[in-house]
């Protein structure tokens, strides 16, 4: 890990805390007058968690990789070992044709029911990009080997 | 495919956490490659060979009949 990429880890958490530190200090103040804009403290307090939480944790990563190279080194080799990517991308390759045929149970459950058009309307578009993205991926693999 | 990975490793004293560790792979790994559950990348593989300084052939024996990866 570079110099570079540990200075950007820090910053990027230090953001993530500021953001989240302002949403709570505009939500504690009702700070936020605009009707639309209703919604902007807990959408900052969310997003600048999950920027603080990310980076704090790679923060700790650096630190115990460089207090425990071995070990470092063992996570690595078990992150980079192809047994363990192909078990993983099995796995994901299943659980992606499960999800195929839930999608379609939903889909269809919810047509009978007679739920509300934009209901079955946004989840027939995200199952349809989901598929496509299938489709594109394949092509695209295709083309690398 | 079959191999003979466990017996050329024996021979030669090698403990699987020292071949995983040589060859960059988790111990895991060996060990299934010994029992023949899991088929290595033909990288893998020559890596292995290199290891052992031998060929390939003579750790890894193809078998016709058995091939069934489709399944």
């Amino acid at each position: 890990m570079t110099k570079t990429n540990n200075s950007k880890t820090v910053l990027f958490a230090l953001s993530g805390f500021i953001i989240t530190i302002l949403g709570l200090i505009m939500v504690k103040n009702n700070l936020v007058q605009i009707d639309y804009l209703q919604t902007l403290p807990y959408l900052m307090i969310g997003i600048g968690c999950g920027i603080f939480g990310h980076n704090f944790g790679e923060i700790i990563r650096q630190q115990t990789n460089k207090k425990y190279p071995e070990e470092a080194k063992r996570i690595d080799i078990e992150l980079k070992d192809e047994r363990n990517l192909a078990i993983a991308n099995k796995s994901k390759a299943k659980a992606f044709d499960l999800m195929i045929y839930v999608y379609g149970a939903v889909l269809f459950s919810l047509a009978l029911m007679q739920a509300d058009f934009k209901v079955i309307i946004i989840l027939t578009i995200s199952y349809l990009f989901v598929t496509l993205s299938g489709i594109y991926f394949r092509a695209d693999v295709e083309k690398e080997m | 495919m079959k191999n003979r990975l466990e017996s050329i490793r024996k021979e030669l004293g090698i403990k699987q956490e020292d071949l995983a560790a040589a060859l960059e792979v988790s111990r895991q790994t060996i060990g299934s490659l010994e029992n023949g559950r899991y088929n290595p990348s033909i990288i893998l593989a020559f890596k292995i060979a290199r290891y052992f300084k031998m060929n390939i052939e003579d750790i890894f024996i193809y078998e016709e009949e058995e091939n069934d990866e489709n399944k």
